[in-house]
């Protein structure tokens, strides 16, 4: 099940943090995020020979620690997504189409004339979009 | 999903936007109004390339990004594609529209201006050139603030020496 979401910007700035788990430690799972941008760094800058081609935006799996697998997606602008999951098989098809609808519920958040670009996402609307969609990946 | 609004409706926004800031917010101080309204457009063409670049892959370099503002996005925008894409390759773009969407009703008389006595068509043409101006700011922000969206940083302006054609000039900061 999925147990953090994220958004950061282009300058990693974070602007959207969430975990569905009480039982973990939010630290623990805020300090997995922050690491893995670092692997979205090296996957941009190097192309890869094999796997994604270069302008993908669908990252795929950053990297398994021992709990958690990491997916990543970047956008045309330069924000990341990051996705931190306890599932031990996940299909990548049920990965892209979750990013593609958090895609647009991010699109949706930051075409509210009252949000700054740059600072932190406030709107309720998107937090509850995002838990909506977390819900229905779980039943799938 | 998206609701839908006339475009009427955008012109008539866009004509009173330039009115209030022209004459009541900062009346004589256009270079303010037009700042104002510069920023403006900045922060739409930031929301609307976010949305547009949703579906597409990432842009290899400056021209494709470019590119993608000269087909997908003005066509999204202004429900057509730039005409003429010409650049020195040395980060300056012309981007040309032969008929633009939202100087096309425009008046293009200049005698209908203010009238004085002496150098009646010089003045006249002077004064709706700076009139019809003042609608290329919002353009130019939207163009600033796509832009900078996918990470490339620039200074837009417009040139309207043959209208109803327009010409939007970007050029990228090193």
């Amino acid at each position: 099940m999925i147990v953090c979401v994220a958004v950061v910007g282009h300058q990693n700035n974070p602007l959207y943090i969430q975990s569905f788990t009480e039982a973990d430690d939010a630290l623990k799972l805020h300090h997995i995020v922050h690491c893995s941008l670092d692997v979205i760094d090296e996957r941009v800058n190097n192309p890869k020979k094999s796997g994604t081609t270069l302008n993908e935006a669908f990252l795929g799996l950053l990297y398994p620690t021992v709990n958690y697998k990491v997916y990543g997606y970047l956008t045309n602008t330069k924000v990341k997504f990051i996705l931190v999951t306890t599932d031990l098989d996940v299909r990548d098809t049920d990965v892209r189409s979750f990013f593609r609808r958090f895609h647009a519920a991010y699109v949706d958040a930051v075409s509210n004339p009252f949000h700054v670009p740059g600072k932190k996402i406030t709107s309720r609307t998107f937090a509850e979009t995002v838990r909506d969609i977390v819900r229905s990946y779980v039943l799938n | 999903m998206g609701r839908e609004v006339a475009e009427s409706c955008v012109d008539t926004l866009l004509t009173e936007t330039v009115s209030m800031y022209c004459d009541r917010f900062y009346a004589n101080k256009p270079e303010l109004a037009a700042r104002r309204i510069e920023a403006i457009g900045y922060q739409v063409g930031h929301q609307l390339s976010e949305r547009y670049t949703m579906e597409r892959p990432r842009f290899n370099d400056h021209l494709e990004a470019i590119k993608f503002i000269c087909k997908d996005f003005w066509s999204e925008v202004f429900k057509k594609q730039i005409d003429n894409l010409k650049t020195n390759h040395r980060g300056t773009f012309v981007l040309q529209d032969n008929r633009f969407r939202w100087l096309s009703r425009v008046s293009l008389d200049p005698s209908s201006s203010e009238k004085e006595t002496e150098d009646l068509s010089s003045s006249g043409e002077s004064k709706a050139a700076q009139a019809v101006s003042m609608y290329l700011y919002f353009p130019c922000g939207i163009i600033r603030g796509a832009l900078s969206n996918l990470g490339i940083p620039c200074a837009v302006s417009a040139d309207i020496s043959n209208l109803p054609a327009c010409s939007f000039v970007v050029r990228v900061k090193a």
